[in-house]
C-alpha cells in the first residue's frame, strides 16, 4: 500500500511510451497498453485486499511552496479509494483488451492507445488523491483525456463539436469547483480532505460558507457527471468510438462527479441546503434524462441518457445522506454500462450503423453479444437478483428514509422509465425482422467478447457484496472508522422493494408489449400528446436554448467590445495622432519663411519663460 | 560720485532694446531693420559699460566688451548692407516680407 | 567561485557574434544562420550556469558588480550634492529567472529565425543587439543603466518589424515605436525626477531612501507627488504589458512582425512591463502601491475579460493568440492587485510561463505559415491530417495556456486567483469566468485549424522537421517541468518575494 502512487504511473509510462514509439509499433501498441493497465488491475487488487485489514495510508510531500503556505503533494488510500482503484483498473483493463478488436485496422490505432493511457493515469490520479488540489488537477488531466478521445476522429466536423462542447461545459463545472476550492481553503487554510472535514466539525466554517463552498463544488461535480443544466455534452461525447464510451463515459470519468461529492460528504453532510440541492438535481436528472432516453433512436444516445438518468440516482443517493447506496451504485453502473456499452460496441461493430430503427433481429446473430446485453439490461432495469436491483433499492430507501418522499416517488417513475427504454431498446436491437438489410453481420472476435464475459458476471453477481439478505458487507467496511458517512445500511420499509421490482417489471412488460408483441401501437403516445413527444424528441430543446441565450450572449458580448475596441480604444488613438497633426500642421503654418515672425515668436516665448520664472521663483 | 542711480542706465538700455526690437520685428523696410538691430545692440553695450562701472565686481573687461561688441555690429552692418544691395540687384525691391526664399 | 564581470559578459557576450557577423559576407546564408544561433549560446550557457551555481547554494550578490562610471554637480571638496550614476550589474531570484528566460527563448528564436527569406546579415546582427538589451534590462541595477538597456531593445525591434515583417509591416513598426517611445518618455520623466531629487538610481538605495522617513535628499518627494510618480510607471510599464486601452499597437506587432520576432516580443519585452511594475513600482513605492491595488486587480480582470471576448470573435489565429496575450497580462496584474504571496508569486511565475507559451505557440504559428501560407482560420482545418505531430503540438500548446494541470499556465493561473480570492473573492469570481472564456476561443481556434475537414489540400505540406524540433521540445519541455515540478520557479523567487512583501508590510 505504500506504493500505491505507482498504480497511476503504469498507464502513464504507456501513454508516453507510445507517443514515442507507437509509429513503429503499429498495433502491438495494444499490448503495451494492455500490459500496463493489466499491472494497474493487479496492484489495485493487492491494494484493496490490504486495505481490507489495514487502516487508511497516506503520504505526502511538498509540491509547491508560497511563502509561508506550502503545498502538498501525494496520495492517500481509504475505503472509497481502494474501490475506486479496483473499479477504474478493471474497467481501462477490459476496455483496452476489449479496443484491440474495436479499433482493429484504423490508422491511428496506437495514437489510441497513448490517450486511453492518459486518461486512465489521470482517473487512476484522481482517486487517489488526499487533498482537493490535487483532484483538481487530475480532475482536469481527465477532461482533457476524454476530450482528445471523444475528438479522437478528428476530421469528422460533429467529432469535433462534441469534443469542443465536452470541454467546454465541463470546464464551466470546473470553474465552480476551482472557486469552491480557493474558498474553502482560504476558510480552513487546507487543501486535504481531512483537514477540511476537521475544520466542518469544528464549527471553525459558518454555515454559509459551507454552504456555499459545497454548492460550488457541487457545480463542478454537475459539469463533469452531466447532470442537469450541464448534461447536453454526454450524449453529444458519444461521437468518439464506442470503448471510449464505455470507459469515460459510463464506467470512469463521469463518476468522477458523484466520487468527488463521495469523498467531500461530511462537508456537504454539514449543510442541509446543500445536501437538498444535491438530492434534488440528481432526482431531476433522473427522470429528466430517463424521459429523453424513452424517444431515441441511436443506441448509444440511448445509453448515454440513461448513463445521465442512473448518475442522478447516484448524487440522489449522496443527497439523502445515503452514501454507502451512492457509492454501491457507482460501483454496480461502472459494471453493467461498461457491459452494456461494449455490447452496443460490438453491435455497432457487426451492422455498421447506430440507428436502432434499422436494426433488428440479431438475437440469432450476434448469438454472444445478445445473451450478454440482455444480462446488462436486466441489471440496468432493477431486475431482483441482478446487481442493479440491490444497489437502487439502496438508493431508494435511503430516499425515503431521509425523509424525502416526493424525490423518492421521481425516482420510482424514473426507474420505470429506465426498465421501458431499455428494454425497448433491447426488443428493437435483438427481435423482430431485421428492418434494413445487413451485409455479413458477424459476431466480434473473442478478444471483445471476453471482457464483455467478465463484466458480464460481475454485473450479476457485484450487487451480493451489499445486500438485505446476506448482510452489508460493502457498506459496513466503507464507513468503518468514520461516523460522518452514515450508517452501512440504512434499514428502510419493506414495500420499497416490492414497488422497485414491481414498477421495473410494468417497465419490462410495457416495452414487450409495444416492441415485440406489438399488442400496443408504437406511436400510441406519440399521435395523441404530439407536442409533447417532440419536446421530448428534441431533447427538451435544451441545446437550442444555451445557443439562443447563453452563445448568443457571449457573441454579443464579444462583438459589443469589439466595437468597443474599434471606436473608443482606435478612436483614442486616432485622436491623438490627429491632435499631433493638427499641431504639426499649425506649427507647418507659423513657419512661413518670415524672419520677423520667429522673431516674435522667440520673443513672446522667452517673456512666457521669464514670467514663468519669475512667478516660481525660481524653481520648476 | 554721480547721483544717477544704476537703473536709469538700465531703464535707458531697457526702452532703447525695446525700441529696437519692436523696429526689427515690426519694420517692411530691411535697411530700417537692420538699424534697429543696431539699437538693441547699442542697448546691450550700455549695459554692459554701465556694470563695468557699477556693477558686483567693477573692473574694465565690461567696457572692452562693448569695444568688442562694436566692432562686430559694424562688421555686421557691412555684410548686412552688402547682402541687401545684392538683394535689391535681384529684386528691385527691400520690403523684408518679399524675402522668404528659405522657405521655398 | 569568482564572478567578476560575468553579469556584463553573459550581458555583451552577444556583441562578439555582431562583430563577427559583420565580416561575413552578406549571401553566406547558412553561415550566418548558424554563427547567430551560436553567438546567443553563450548567455544561454553563462545564464544556465548562474542558475545552477545559485541552485548550489552560491549566493545571488556574488554575481553583482559596480564601477563608477558618470559623476557630476557637487560644490567645492566635500562632494555633497554629487550625482553618480554607476555602472552596476547584479541579479536577484527574480532577475536571474528572467535572464535565464530570455537566454533560452533568445536562442530558440535565433533557431526560429532560420524560417527569414532575406538579408540574413542584417536580421542576426539587430537580433544579436536585442538581446543585449533584453539582458541588460533584467541586470541594471538602476534606473538609469535600466533605461539605456530599455531604449536598447526598441530600435532593434522597429527595424526587425519595419523590414522583415508582414504586408502592413511599416505602419505596425510606427505603431510600435510610438506608442513605447511615450512609455519610454514617461518612464524618463520618471527616472528624472527620482534622479534629481534623491541623486540616485541605484534602485536598492531608492527603496531605501524613499521608504524612510527623513533620509537625507537634494529635494522633498511629497506623497502626492509619488503617487504621481506610481501613476506615471504604471502608464509607462502598461504600454509594454499592455494594460487595457494601450494595447492596440501591440495587436498589430504581433499579426505583422515574423513569427520568430514576436516570440521574443511576446515572450520576453512584453514581460518588461511586468517586471517594472514588480520592481520598480512594487519596490519602489510599496505603500502607494497598496493604495493602487484595487484598481490593479480591476484592471487585471478587465484584461482578463476583455482579451478573452474579442479573441472568441477573430478569424485569424495570429489576432487570437494577440489577445489570448492581452487576456494572460491580466492574470499578471490580478496577481499583483492581490498583493499577497500567492498572487504576487502567481504574477510572476504567469510572466514566466506565459513567456514560454507563447514563444511556443508564435513559433508554430511560423511553422504553419511556412507551409500554408495562411494564419486565416477559415481557410485551414483538418491540418491535424497533414501535419500531426505540429497539430498535437499546437493542441498542447494550447492546453497549456489554457491553464492545463500538470503545465505551467495552470500554476500560475491558480496561484494568481488563489491569491485574488482571499482579498477580493467578488471580483476573483468574476475574473474566474475568463477561465472558461479562455477554454472557448482557444478551442474553437486551435481545433478550426487542427480539426474537422480540410479546406483546402495543401499539397505536400510536411510536418515538424529537422531544426524545428529544438525549440518545439524545450518549450514543451520546460512548461511541463515548471507545471509538474513548479519548484524550480518558485524557490528563486523566495528572496524577492520576502523583500516586496516586506516593504508593503504584510
Amino acid at each position: 500500500m505504500e506504493n500505491a502512487w505507482l498504480i497511476p504511473l503504469f498507464p502513464l509510462v504507456s501513454f508516453l511510451f507510445l507517443l514515442l514509439f507507437g509509429k513503429r509499433l503499429k498495433e502491438a501498441s495494444a499490448f503495451v497498453g494492455i500490459l500496463a493497465t493489466l499491472a494497474s488491475l493487479v496492484y489495485s487488487i493487492l491494494v484493496l485486499l490490504e486495505r481490507l485489514e489495514s487502516p487508511t495510508h497516506k503520504a505526502e510531500a511538498v509540491w509547491l511552496t508560497i511563502g509561508n503556505l506550502e503545498l502538498t503533494a501525494g496520495f492517500e488510500v481509504n475505503q472509497l479509494n481502494a474501490l475506486m482503484l479496483v473499479i477504474v483498473s478493471l474497467v481501462s483493463f477490459l476496455v483496452h483488451t476489449y479496443s484491440k478488436g474495436y479499433m482493429h485496422g484504423d490508422e491511428r490505432f496506437p495514437v489510441f492507445y497513448a490517450y486511453l493511457g492518459l486518461f486512465t493515469f489521470a482517473m487512476l490520479g484522481l482517486v487517489i488523491s488526499p487533498n482537493l488540489l490535487q483532484t483538481y488537477i487530475f480532475w482536469e488531466l481527465v477532461g482533457v483525456g476524454s476530450f482528445l478521445l471523444i475528438g479522437f476522429y478528428f476530421y469528422k466536423e460533429s467529432a469535433k463539436a462534441a469534443a469542443k462542447k465536452a470541454f467546454i461545459m465541463t470546464r464551466i463545472g470546473d470553474v465552480g469547483l476551482l472557486i469552491g476550492m480557493i474558498l474553502l481553503f482560504w476558510q480552513t487554510g487546507s487543501f486535504e480532505y481531512d483537514e477540511i472535514f476537521a475544520a466542518v466539525e469544528e464549527g471553525a466554517i459558518s454555515g454559509t460558507m459551507i454552504t456555499l463552498t459545497a454548492i460550488l463544488i457541487f457545480i463542478g461535480a454537475v459539469g463533469k457527471s452531466g447532470q442537469f443544466p450541464l448534461h447536453t455534452w454526454l450524449p453529444d461525447a458519444m461521437e468518439g468510438p464506442t470503448p471510449v464510451s464505455a470507459l469515460i463515459h459510463a464506467a470512469t470519468m463521469v463518476a468522477a462527479g458523484v466520487y468527488l461529492v463521495a469523498s467531500l460528504f461530511p462537508l456537504f453532510n454539514a449543510s442541509e441546503t446543500a445536501m437538498l440541492t444535491v438530492a434534488i438535481i440528481g432526482a431531476f436528472t433522473a427522470i429528466f434524462a430517463a424521459s429523453i432516453g424513452l424517444v431515441q433512436n441511436d443506441i448509444k444516445r440511448v445509453l448515454a441518457y440513461s448513463t445521465v438518468s442512473q448518475l442522478g440516482y447516484m448524487m440522489l443517493a449522496l443527497g439523502s445522506a445515503g452514501y454507502v447506496a451512492g457509492v454501491f451504485h457507482l460501483m454496480t453502473h461502472a459494471f453493467f454500462k461498461a457491459l452494456l456499452f461494449l455490447a452496443a460496441g460490438s453491435v455497432i461493430h457487426a451492422v455498421h450503423t447506430q440507428d436502432i430503427e434499422k436494426m433488428g433481429g440479431l438475437w440469432k446473430k450476434l448469438t454472444f453479444t445478445g445473451p450478454l446485453f440482455l444480462i446488462g439490461t436486466l441489471a440496468i432495469s432493477g431486475v431482483p437478483l441482478f446487481s442493479g436491483f440491490f444497489s437502487k433499492d439502496e438508493i431508494l430507501i435511503a430516499a425515503w428514509a431521509h425523509g424525502n418522499y416526493g424525490l423518492f416517488w421521481l425516482a420510482v417513475i424514473a426507474a420505470f422509465f429506465t426498465a421501458f427504454y431499455m428494454f425497448r431498446l433491447f426488443f428493437m436491437v435483438f427481435t423482430g425482422e431485421a428492418r434494413s438489410e445487413m451485409k455479413n453481420v458477424h459476431e466480434s472476435p473473442s478478444v471483445m467478447t471476453l471482457p464483455m464475459l467478465v463484466l458480464a458476471v460481475l454485473a450479476v453477481v457485484a450487487g451480493y457484496v451489499n445486500t438485505p439478505w446476506f448482510g452489508a458487507f460493502l457498506g459496513d467496511w466503507l464507513v468503518e472508522g468514520n461516523e460522518a458517512l452514515g450508517h452501512g445500511h440504512i434499514a428502510g420499509p419493506g414495500w420499497i422493494m416490492i414497488v422497485a421490482t414491481a414498477v421495473s417489471l410494468l417497465g419490462i412488460l410495457l416495452a414487450w408489449m409495444m416492441y415485440s408483441k406489438n399488442s400496443i401501437s408504437r406511436d400510441w403516445l406519440s399521435s395523441r400528446a404530439p407536442i409533447a413527444y417532440g419536446v421530448v424528441k428534441n431533447k427538451y430543446y435544451i441545446d437550442e436554448i444555451y445557443n439562443q441565450s447563453v452563445v448568443f450572449a457571449t457573441k454579443a458580448i464579444s462583438l459589443f467590445l469589439r466595437f468597443i475596441e474599434l471606436f473608443v480604444v482606435e478612436g483614442l488613438v486616432k485622436l491623438t495622432t490627429a491632435t499631433v497633426q493638427a499641431l504639426g500642421k499649425t506649427g507647418a503654418k507659423i513657419q512661413n519663411g518670415q524672419v520677423q515672425t520667429y522673431g516674435t515668436i522667440a520673443f513672446v516665448g522667452l517673456a512666457v519663460l521669464m514670467v514663468i520664472y519669475a512667478l516660481t521663483g525660481g524653481y520648476l | 560720485m554721480s547721483s544717477v542711480p544704476v537703473s536709469a542706465y538700465l531703464a535707458l538700455a531697457l526702452i532703447l532694446f525695446c525700441i529696437g526690437l519692436y523696429g526689427a520685428l515690426t519694420k517692411k523696410n530691411t535697411v530700417i531693420v537692420l538699424i534697429s538691430i543696431e539699437l538693441m545692440l547699442n542697448a546691450v553695450n550700455i549695459n554692459l559699460v554701465t556694470f563695468s562701472k557699477y556693477g558686483a565686481n567693477p573692473s574694465i573687461t565690461g567696457q572692452v566688451f562693448a569695444l568688442f561688441s562694436i566692432a562686430v555690429a559694424a562688421a555686421e552692418v557691412a555684410v548686412g548692407l552688402a547682402i541687401l544691395i545684392s538683394l535689391y540687384r535681384n529684386r528691385r525691391s527691400v520690403n523684408i516680407d518679399e524675402v522668404n526664399q528659405l522657405k521655398n | 567561485m569568482e564572478f567578476n564581470y560575468f553579469l556584463s559578459l553573459l550581458v555583451f557576450s552577444p556583441l562578439l557574434g555582431i562583430l563577427l557577423l559583420a565580416f561575413m559576407p552578406k549571401t553566406n546564408e547558412s553561415g550566418i544562420k548558424m554563427l547567430g544561433v551560436l553567438a546567443t549560446l553563450p548567455s544561454l550557457v553563462l545564464a544556465l550556469l548562474a542558475y545552477f551555481s545559485y541552485r548550489g547554494g552560491s549566493d545571488l550578490a556574488n554575481f553583482s558588480e559596480k564601477f563608477r562610471w558618470i559623476q557630476f554637480g557637487g560644490q567645492g571638496a566635500e562632494q555633497s550634492g554629487m550625482f553618480t550614476v554607476n555602472y552596476e550589474l547584479g541579479i536577484d531570484g527574480f532577475g536571474l529567472v528572467m535572464v535565464v528566460l530570455t537566454a533560452v527563448i533568445a536562442t530558440l528564436a535565433a533557431i526560429a529565425s532560420f524560417h527569414i527569406k532575406k538579408e540574413w546579415k542584417g536580421y542576426y546582427m539587430l537580433f544579436l543587439l536585442l538581446e543585449i538589451g533584453m539582458l541588460g534590462v533584467f541586470t541594471a541595477q538602476n534606473l538609469i543603466l535600466f533605461f539605456l538597456f530599455f531604449e536598447i531593445t526598441l530600435i532593434p525591434m522597429f527595424f526587425l518589424i519595419g523590414k522583415w515583417g508582414y504586408y502592413e509591416k511599416e505602419k505596425a513598426a510606427y505603431s510600435f515605436l510610438i506608442y513605447n517611445g511615450l512609455g519610454s518618455a514617461v518612464l524618463l520623466i520618471v527616472i528624472m525626477v527620482l534622479f534629481s531629487r534623491t541623486g540616485t538610481s541605484n534602485i536598492d538605495m531608492l527603496r531605501v531612501i524613499l521608504n524612510t522617513e527623513n533620509a537625507p535628499m537634494f529635494a522633498p518627494i511629497s506623497e502626492s507627488l509619488k503617487m504621481g510618480l506610481l501613476v506615471a510607471l504604471l502608464v509607462a510599464f502598461g504600454v509594454k504589458l499592455p494594460i487595457f486601452p494601450l494595447h492596440s499597437w501591440m495587436l498589430r506587432v504581433h499579426v505583422e512582425a515574423p513569427p520568430s520576432i514576436v516570440m521574443i516580443h511576446s515572450g520576453i519585452l512584453l514581460k518588461i512591463g511586468a517586471f517594472g511594475l514588480i520592481r520598480f513600482g512594487m519596490g519602489i513605492f510599496p505603500e502607494q502601491f497598496a493604495d493602487l491595488a484595487v484598481l490593479l486587480a480591476v484592471l487585471g480582470v478587465i484584461n482578463l475579460l476583455y482579451g478573452a471576448f474579442l479573441a472568441f470573435i477573430q478569424t485569424d489565429f495570429k489576432m487570437v493568440l494577440a489577445y489570448s496575450s492581452i487576456s494572460h497580462m491580466g492574470i499578471v496584474l490580478i496577481g499583483l492587485g492581490a498583493l499577497n504571496e500567492a498572487g504576487i508569486q502567481g504574477a510572476i511565475f504567469q510572466v514566466v510561463s506565459h513567456g514560454l507559451i507563447s514563444a511556443l505557440l508564435f513559433f508554430l504559428v511560423g511553422v504553419l505559415y511556412e507551409r500554408t501560407h495562411t494564419t486565416t482560420l477559415a481557410n485551414l482545418g483538418g491540418m491535424a491530417k497533414g501535419m500531426p505531430l505540429a497539430s498535437g503540438f499546437l493542441l498542447a500548446g494550447a492546453m497549456a495556456s489554457l491553464g492545463l494541470p500538470g503545465m505551467s499556465g495552470f500554476v500560475s493561473e491558480f496561484m494568481a486567483f488563489l491569491g485574488l480570492f482571499e482579498e477580493m473573492p467578488v471580483l476573483a469570481a468574476v475574473g474566474a469566468l475568463g477561465i472558461i472564456m479562455t477554454a472557448v476561443y482557444l478551442l474553437r481556434a486551435v481545433l478550426a485549424i487542427t480539426y474537422g475537414k480540410a479546406e483546402r489540400e495543401f499539397v505536400g505540406v510536411s510536418d515538424i522537421r529537422s531544426f524545428e524540433w529544438a525549440p518545439v521540445l524545450v518549450l514543451i519541455g520546460l512548461i511541463v517541468l515548471i507545471g509538474v515540478y513548479p519548484a524550480v520557479l518558485s524557490e528563486p523567487l523566495q528572496a524577492t518575494l520576502e523583500t516586496i512583501l516586506m516593504g508593503i508590510g504584510g
